[in-house]
């Protein structure tokens, strides 16, 4: 499905962004304790190179224009000595950091847009890719997704769901949560200069449980195997209690149940009502739907990594061209649009296969097998994706 | 801002640096134990180790302030003297469970007081109808992960802006580790002055009174804190007592139970030639479930042990439980208090 790129598609893909930084320079800044940071980078020849350090912003400008990397990272982690293998850096802290992406979150678009291949013997579907080939059972599988708007407002939505868990339950001040669009297929929340700093990687664990909602135990509820109704309904959260249980607690007041007359009832009834329709099995089954209703869907592996690398704001995301960028209000930010950076000059390309897609308000395609011109912000998106290869621009 | 404690308290936790500096404000010089003033205190002191080490308590009575207070130190240097590390860690983790039980039955605002001094910790007292306090979740994460029951995870718990909500046995039972390392520390950075012959004496008859010291395999795998039942058992095995088929079945049950591998469990067992390992390892590997039917055994429970007379109940350590593995970690639950 995808076409392996040739010299000259990456010669381009190099010009285009070596003139970005070139032009951009000024604003690629450096992040707050540059010099504590390793840094790393993948080439358009997809060598991953790390344990680099910058002293000045200057120096990373520099790097940037000379080297153009694909990809540019950064660690979340502060060290003594960057530079060195992971065992000697001597870790000092590492911000809180959070990865929503859009490839874990279902949508319903899914089955339209994305697509995959078995390298093995050529079956193909549409929507999320099988672990294994039904036909072969092969595990080794090419995809091809898509993170179309709707995709990214679901994303949007689970990061908008994180910031209410860092705010209120954390209670993290807002000016510390930095949300960036990840300049492909969600969103990273990173949280700088806390107190949290410190944690390890099991303390990082429990906090990326429980946002993602993971192990909640009924019982923490109020709800016990064996014990009367006058316990548990002592036992039971009320609508403004902080936390999950307060959250399960809102969340009843939204719902009906058949039979259930609401006047002069607390919240308190209203769940043990249900508790009763449905038994504990059935109520667990319920509120396990609920928990995973209302936490956000963050990639557990970034969360509890204290030595992960990150991209970098305000470089280029090599598969796609488009920008990490900023989001400094969520709520009206377009990813599509806001993080389409790259200019409109046209460019000749040959498209192999790519379905209908939208990108700084135009929309493009279908195309199959074909020759086309293109602005340069959607050929770099094609051609990063390996759908596309450039054909001729001068 | 300066922690005020009374002599009382003191002498309850007398792990305190307040505790210390008010031993260090009686100027004493190791030649001073040889008079009889001292002599009550040096006897306490004596009692502290044999309790701890022999049967992992230290009583709570406190008949004189200023003796108890007195004691502590002088304990730590007894302990010290005896040279042997296992003892040191026996000796601690048996002041920090007798913190435990005097913290659980504690006022509110001596125990911040405490928090404060001792581990740095605020606690904010809280008038929920459950929970007595609140603490910074990051106090509460760095020491809650090392439990692995879902009541402690931070899921489970009310956060709010940064803070978690504590009951105060939930508290003491976070914190004994720490109260159990800032004793071993005190007494491994302890430098033994010229000890007169007196104490040399009280060792001596400390060290006659002492359990053999565990072989390397065992302290390896049992650095912790075993229930009661267990240890009697573990004390049986080391002093080369027979141990009856039911206790053996406790111990192997238990160890698979808390996540020790078949050949950790093994190596518990002494080499003895009467303990061929082949039988061992068959017995063992038979209660893990690879032999035979293939069912892994469960740890037998606290009301079967008390019927096979394994049981020695602790009233506080455990209260509650209903099975040897549930020993150490109270459940959580909701219900209000009174
Ligand atoms: S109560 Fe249970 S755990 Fe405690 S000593 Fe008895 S049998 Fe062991
Ligand atoms: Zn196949
Ligand atoms: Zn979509």
């Amino acid at each position: 499905m995808a076409i392996s790129m040739d010299n000259k598609t990456i010669e381009f893909l190099k010009r285009t962004f070596r003139e970005f930084y070139y032009k951009n320079s000024s604003k690629i800044n450096a992040p707050i304790r540059m010099n504590e940071r390793e840094f790393g980078y993948m080439s358009f020849d997809k060598v991953m190179i790390r344990h680099l350090s910058f002293q000045t912003e200057g120096e990373l400008r520099a790097f940037l224009v000379k080297e153009v990397p694909h990809s540019v990272y950064y660690s979340c982690a502060y060290y003594h000595e960057p530079t060195l293998s992971m065992d000697e850096k001597g870790w000092k802290g590492a911000d809180l950091i959070f990865d929503i992406d859009a490839d874990s979150i279902p949508t319903n678009c899914k089955e339209e847009h994305d697509k995959w291949v078995c390298k093995d013997c050529n079956f193909m579907g549409k929507g999320k890719r099988p672990e294994n080939c039904p036909k072969c059972g092969s595990m080794r599988i090419d995809e091809e997704n898509w993170a179309c708007s709707l995709c990214l407002d679901a994303t949007k939505n689970e990061a908008i769901k994180l910031i209410d868990f860092l705010l209120e339950d954390f209670g993290i001040s807002k000016d510390k949560i930095k949300v960036h669009f990840s300049g492909s297929r969600g969103y990273h929340v990173t949280v700088e200069e806390s107190s949290l700093e410190g944690l390890d990687q099991l303390a990082r664990n429990e906090i990326s449980d429980y946002i993602s909602g993971m192990g909640f135990s009924l019982e923490s509820l109020g709800i016990a195997k064996g014990a009367s109704y006058d316990d548990m309904r002592r036992s039971l959260p009320s609508i403004n209690e902080p936390g999950w249980r307060g959250r399960i607690a809102s969340f009843f007041t939204k719902l009906e149940f058949e039979g259930y007359d609401e006047t002069n009832k607390d919240i308190r009834d209203k769940i043990l009502y249900a508790y009763g329709k449905m038994g504990y099995k059935g109520f667990e089954d319920f509120t396990k739907e609920i928990v995973n209703k209302l936490s956000a869907n963050i990639d557990v592996m970034v969360t509890t990594d204290i030595h992960r690398i990150f991209r970098l704001p305000n470089t280029l995301h090599g598969n796609t061209g488009m920008l990490k960028k900023k989001c400094d209000d969520l709520i009206s930010f377009s990813p599509l649009i806001d993080a389409v950076v790259l200019s409109n000059e046209p460019v000749k390309l040959f498209v192999d296969k790519a379905p209908k897609f939208a990108l700084k308000g135009n929309s493009f395609g279908p195309y199959n097998s074909e020759k086309v011109i293109l602005p340069l912000f959607a050929s770099v998106y094609l051609v990063g994706k390996g759908l596309a290869k450039v054909i001729d621009s001068d | 801002m300066k922690i005020e404690f009374g002599l009382e308290d003191l002498a309850k936790y007398p792990f305190l640096k307040e505790a210390g500096d008010y031993v260090k404000g009686l100027s004493l010089s190791i030649e001073d134990l040889r008079q009889d003033d001292y002599q009550p205190a040096l006897k306490r002191a004596k009692e502290r180790v044999i309790e701890a080490i022999q049967k992992n308590f230290i009583s709570i009575e406190i008949l004189e302030p200023n003796l108890e207070i007195l004691s502590f130190p002088l304990a730590l240097m007894l302990v010290k003297a005896i040279g042997i590390d296992y003892f040191m860690h026996r000796y601690s983790l048996a002041e920090s469970l007798r913190a435990e039980r005097l913290l659980e039955k504690e006022k509110k605002s001596i125990i911040s007081n405490i928090f404060k001094s001792a581990f740095n910790v605020n606690l904010i007292s809280t008038e929920h109808d459950v929970f007595d306090f609140k603490m910074s979740m990051i106090d509460y994460l760095i020491r809650a992960t090392h439990f692995h029951k879902p009541e402690w995870k931070l899921i489970n718990r009310i956060v709010e802006k940064g803070f978690v909500y504590v009951k105060t046995h939930e508290l003491v039972r976070l914190m004994r580790e720490e109260i159990r390392r800032i004793v071993y520390e005190r007494m491994k950075s302890l430098s033994l002055p010229k000890i007169p012959e007196n104490i040399k004496e009280i060792v001596d008859e400390i060290s006659k009174a002492l359990p053999p010291v565990p072989s390397k395999e065992l302290q390896e795998v049992t650095p912790g804190m075993f229930p009661p039942c267990v240890m009697h058992v573990l004390d049986l095995l080391q002093k080369g007592q027979n141990v009856p088929h039911y206790g053996r079945f406790l111990l192997t049950s238990y160890f698979l139970g808390i996540g020790k591998s078949v050949d950790e469990v093994i190596n518990i067992y002494p080499k003895a030639p009467d303990f061929s390992e082949r039988l061992t390892r068959y017995q063992v590997e038979h209660i893990a479930g690879m032999r035979g039917g293939r069912r892994r055994y469960k740890v037998p429970s606290c009301r079967t042990l008390i019927t096979h007379g394994l049981c020695f109940k602790d009233e506080i350590l455990c209260d509650r439980i209903k099975n040897p593995l549930q020993f150490g970690r109270k459940p959580v639950n909701f219900k209000k208090k009174n």
